[in-house]
């Protein structure tokens, strides 16, 4: 048949089913735009730091890198460029600073490089090759970043780095058409010399990028090892890109799988809207073949009919995924930028379109040609075993439910890194065993019917245990299924996380009464170093209700795709280690190991990947590469690729550095720490770049930035639940105004309204009830599932706790809402007047 | 025109036991003539009828149309069959809600050849014929009960069949508009030439017929007006 004949069917049938034509593409609209926004969102989060990093290094392909803040000396630059097979090198100073303007601040990264850089090609750095910048005591910043902080061309600013604070004026405005996407990266430039003087590191570079040679990649490489010594790390020019993926991998993951969940129940909406059809569809299709087209003309045009929908649905679905991802899932996890300076732009690339699109076209073919694959293969001669069809089906399908769940208990206990395979088979054995689970409630909504001296429950029982309609029942309790069980493991899972990071941050912080640390967001783990004098110590111990003043060092360290998380407390600190935070080791041994210092705390990931246990030798390759001894294994307090603890003490030694990135002050005992912050700000708060809290208030901004961190999750947790309702209560919606025959029927029987109604109300809370509950019990299981790989696989501190409060909540909010919804169509529904002789 | 020869078709039934649906038919039907297969429920006549669409396949004898046995053809061939020699009228007078009574008579001709334009061109006397000139472009919700089963005739005679089955056309019909149809089919018959077999279980319906078959249990029987409802005078 013609395309244009096949269109023109479609067309004229259409304004017969457009209703469920539309809830159907809202169904496929809800999931595609769930995936399309979370796509997005990863795609951006992975490809700002991409874009940064080819921003910066042009056709760079090695680099050689500090091994921390303090770099290494730039003589070393004519070394490298001497090297064989080396074309060319040049190198970067990257320092965290705040930038102050009149309008506000903002933490950015400032990069210095000089005019070799131009040659690389690398578009962030272009300016310099004009000499614009190069040579100037001025730094160039984004558009954006100008004119949030409220800044022109040649206008006065000041920037705060660990070294104090300088006055400067801005020497370029970059926009869009000098670097593209870049200017959504929160990344400041200026001329090497001039960074290196404003942060009091004069000399000093942190990475040389080189550029090989043709062919001579290998003896580049080899030179440049040589030429590191042990004390800096050669790696890929782009390398950066690697230790972001590593440590986004929870967040990217996780946000996919809720995802896939939530699209899931946009697919069992719009199944519910098309099963709606099926009657017609079928009358069609009967239509059809009597009229003598071949099959293959009768699945054209049904798969008109689906890309048709899916096609409706991808564009909708495109649409609101694309504000989604615009206004919801915008924000960068706050945590990730601690350690990489990510860009707000939102990269969207044609596999997330792909993605979306191809999600779409096969939940619309699935959608409609499962109701007519019964049609093609039922031959008059089947209908004599008809009746064993049933309870074969049930057997399989309680078999394949039982085994999809086996395989997730397998998955629980014996390899919980396979978390996510682990969490479909238990969607899959929740949707297989969902009928059985159905057929318990009706039997019970059965057996309670007869202590009933009423009508009602046996009109309920009577449509739920109709053949005719059993697939459609299935798609709706299905949607409340999934929906329910995706809230509460994504729910409980999120509680303990939760609980975990909260009890981390509380006892890391509370080793001292008042921090003082570099301010800006970026640095909430106290990583980036500040100058600090004898002087200034004897200023803060002079003031009054300070008790004591201890050094804190922390620092960023790379291990291999790891950037690690180092923790230096003081050797005298309450609680070097967070007793909570033990995986292996006892707390107590491993706490005077770690003050007597030649000690070192792992968490359990980066252990394993240096196949060290308790005890055993590790060498820790900081600028001064030191071997010390593992005390214990710890989780990763809430830093995805992992942590480490030494002393204070170790570290200074290690780094090379007497610059603290925090300092510990202990109060009197009767001092009120707060009066005693006030006090120190007056005291040292000019004289320092440093933000003074005390413990509680730096705990509320942990606690708030944790909750921050897992925002999506939440949202999407929100938004699949907020779906699922809405798709619940209109397909059942529908179901109920189709069956207003049956009622006319019913009501010439003699059956009164209220009776009807509440009959309606009882069938949609029984069918719906069954499905919600599974699905909360299922929940819980995937809680554990979730749990458990979060704690096992990427070692977050993860405290388990069953989510029944949760569970509950979320089944009686779906319920609920959804029934409260129905009220109204099941009212509308029952008023239709008497009919004798109804089609059932 | 439709010759149907020793046809069997039986079905295994739960337990073991053979429903014999039909069991050794025999019968023609001619051009221009209008045959009227009278049984009760569960006689077989459905069964039948589809043996003759070439919608099932005997388990023995043959059917033959314009001498050519369609109970051999492939499924392809069969579908061709329906199409173009072949008009289907059932019972079951609902048609595509929505789309007009113009658009629900041309179902049959639409395909490679034929564009909607030109499917609806050629369906139009029809309709005229069967008395909807007013109500080409109603949708078919606008319709009544016999307009609606006049739309689905001229669907069935839209291809310019030679034989039309007819299972039940008055089944969904009051008396009244069952004896317009039947009028109508008659008149159909005799004027576009073609081989009618009209399947009904209402004795009324026969008595349209220039020749009646019973059939009871499978087989073929003389018909007997004694054991039927008084046959009206048409």
């Amino acid at each position: 048949m013609r395309l244009s004949n096949i269109f023109h069917l479609y067309r004229v049938r259409l304004p017969q089913r457009l209703v469920q034509e539309l809830l159907a593409v809202a169904g496929i609209a809800v999931g595609v735009a769930l995936v399309f926004a979370s796509l997005v969102a990863n795609t951006s989060l992975t490809g700002s730091l991409r874009q940064l990093t080819s921003g910066i290094v042009g056709d760079a392909r090695f680099q050689l890198t500090a091994r921390g803040p303090e770099g290494f000396s730039d003589e070393l630059l004519a070394r490298v460029r001497a090297l064989p097979g080396v074309d060319d090198a040049a190198p970067v100073l990257e320092a965290r600073v705040i930038v102050h303007g009149p309008r506000g601040q903002q933490p950015l990264l400032l990069v210095g490089g000089d005019p070799r850089f131009a040659r690389f090609g690398g578009p962030l750095l272009q300016p310099f090759a004009s000499d614009r910048l190069a040579g100037q005591r001025a730094i160039g910043l984004t558009a954006p970043v100008a004119q949030t902080v409220g800044v022109t061309f040649g206008g006065a600013l000041e920037i705060e780095t660990g070294a104090g604070r300088v006055a400067s004026t801005l020497g370029g405005r970059l926009d869009a058409g000098d670097i593209g996407d870049l200017v959504h990266s929160p990344v400041a430039i200026a001329p090497l010399s001039y960074v290196q003087a404003i942060s009091g590191l004069p000399g000093r570079v942190s990475r040389i990028f080189v550029q090989p040679l043709p062919g001579r990649d290998d003896e580049a490489r080899r030179g440049l090892q040589r030429l590191a010594g042990g004390t800096l790390t050669v790696a890929d020019a782009d390398a950066d890109v690697a230790t972001f993926q590593q440590a986004s991998m929870p967040t990217n993951q996780s946000t996919a799988l809720f995802s896939l969940l939530a699209a899931l129940v946009g697919f069992l909406f719009a199944l519910s809207a098309v099963l709606l059809t099926v009657p017609k569809r079928r009358r069609f299709i009967a239509d059809l073949r009597l009229a003598g087209h071949t099959p293959a003309v009768v699945v054209k045009v049904m798969l008109f009919d689906a890309v048709m929908l899916g096609a409706a649905g991808a564009v909708i679905g495109l649409l609101i995924g694309d504000q989604l991802s615009r206004h919801l899932f915008s924000s960068v996890p706050g945590y990730l930028g601690f350690a990489f300076p990510i860009g707000s732009q939102r990269i969207v690339d044609w596999t997330s379109f792909a993605a979306a699109i191809a999600a779409a076209l096969v939940a619309a073919c699935i959608a409609v040609l499962a109701p007519i694959r019964e049609i093609f293969t039922r031959r008059p001669n089947e209908h004599a075993d008809a009746s064993q069809r049933p309870r074969r089906a049930s057997a399989a399908f309680a078999l394949a439910g039982a085994g999809c769940l086996l395989g997730a208990g397998v998955v629980l206990l014996l390899a919980p890194a396979a978390a996510l395979g682990g969490m479909v088979l238990m969607t899959a054995a929740l949707l297989f065993l969902l009928p059985l689970l159905m057929q318990a409630g009706v039997a019970a909504l059965g057996w309670a019917g007869q202590f009933v001296k009423s009508a009602v429950p046996a009109l309920a029982a009577m449509e739920l245990r109709s053949r005719a309609s059993r697939t459609r029942m299935f798609a709706l309790a299905a949607t409340g299924a999934v929906a329910v069980f995706a809230s509460v493991a994504i729910g409980g899972a999120h509680r303990d996380l939760l609980r975990g990071l909260d009890t981390s941050a509380r006892q890391i912080d509370a080793n001292a009464d008042v921090w003082a640390t570099f301010p800006g967001e970026p640095n909430a783990f106290a990583t980036t170093p500040f100058e600090v004098d004898a002087l200034d110590l004897q200023r803060i111990e002079a003031v009054p209700g300070v008790a004591a003043v201890r050094e804190y060092r922390g620092e960023f360290l790379d291990l291999g795709d790891r950037r690690t998380w180092v923790l230096g407390p003081p050797v005298d600190a309450d609680a070097p280690i967070p007793p909570r935070q033990l995986a292996d080791g006892n707390v107590e041994e491993a706490t005077d190991r770690i003050r007597d210092g030649g000690w070192i705390t792992l968490s359990e990931a980066v252990a394993d990947d240096a196949g060290v246990d308790v005890g055993d030798w590790f060498e820790l390759p900081s600028p001064n590469p030191t071997r010390l001894r593992v005390a214990a294994l710890t989780t990763n307090l809430g830093w995805p690729p992992g942590a480490i603890i030494l002393n204070a003490e170790d570290a200074t030694r290690a780094w090379g550095t007497d610059r603290p990135s925090a300092l510990q002050i202990a109060t009197e005992p009767d001092a009120d720490p707060a009066t005693v912050r006030r006090a120190l700000a007056e005291s040292i708060g000019q004289s320092l770049p440093v933000v003074l809290e005390t413990a509680e208030e730096r705990q509320q901004r942990h606690f708030a930035e944790a909750r921050a961190g897992l925002e999506r999750l939440t949202q999407i947790s929100a938004l699949v639940l907020g779906a699922a309702i809405l798709a619940m209560a209109t397909a059942m919606g529908g179901v109920i105004w189709q069956r207003r025959p049956t009622l006319a029927g019913l009501k010439a029987d003699g059956f009164s309204q209220p009776e009807l109604w509440r009959a309606l109300l009882l069938e949609s809370g029984t069918l719906l009830g069954s499905g919600c509950l599974a699905g909360a019990i299922f929940g819980l299981g995937g809680q554990v599932m979730l749990s458990r790989a979060l704690r096992a696989v990427t070692g977050f501190p993860v405290f388990y706790e069953p989510a029944l409060l949760i569970a509950v909540a979320m089944l009686a909010i779906v319920l609920l809402v959804a029934l409260a919804i129905l009220a109204i169509p099941g009212l509308l529904a029952v008023r239709v007047g008497p009919e004798p002789a109804p089609a059932h | 025109m439709l010759e149907v020869r020793e046809l069997v078709k039986h079905y295994a039934a739960p337990g073991g036991e053979t429903v014999r649906a039909i069991d050794g038919v025999s019968m023609h039907v001619d051009r221009g003539e209008l045959v009227a297969l009278y049984g009760p429920s569960g006689s077989g006549k459905s069964t039948l009828l589809k043996l003759i669409a070439a919608m099932l396949t005997p388990d023995s004898g043959a059917v033959y149309v314009a001498g050519r046995n369609v109970s051999a053809l492939s499924a392809r061939d069969a579908a061709q069959y329906r199409r173009r020699e072949m008009g289907f009228v059932r019972q079951e007078i609902e048609v595509m809600d929505g789309a007009s009574a113009l658009d629900n008579a041309t179902l049959k001709l639409l395909d490679n050849r034929t564009g909607w334009r030109r499917a609806r061109k050629q369906v139009t006397p029809l309709l005229i014929e069967l008395g909807l000139k007013d109500r080409l472009r109603h949708r078919a919700e606008q319709l009544s009960v016999g307009e609606r089963q006049r739309v689905l005739i001229a669907r069935a005679l839209s291809t310019k069949p030679s034989l039309v089955l007819a299972d039940e056309p008055t089944g969904s019909l009051d008396g009244e508009r069952s004896h317009e149809v039947l009028r109508l089919l008659t008149r159909l018959c005799r004027e576009h030439e073609v081989a009618m077999l009209l399947v009904t279980h209402d004795p009324q319906a026969a008595a349209y017929a220039t020749r009646v078959h019973e059939l009871r249990d499978g087989r073929l029987r003389e018909y007997s007006p004694e054991r039927a409802p008084a046959l009206p005078q048409s």
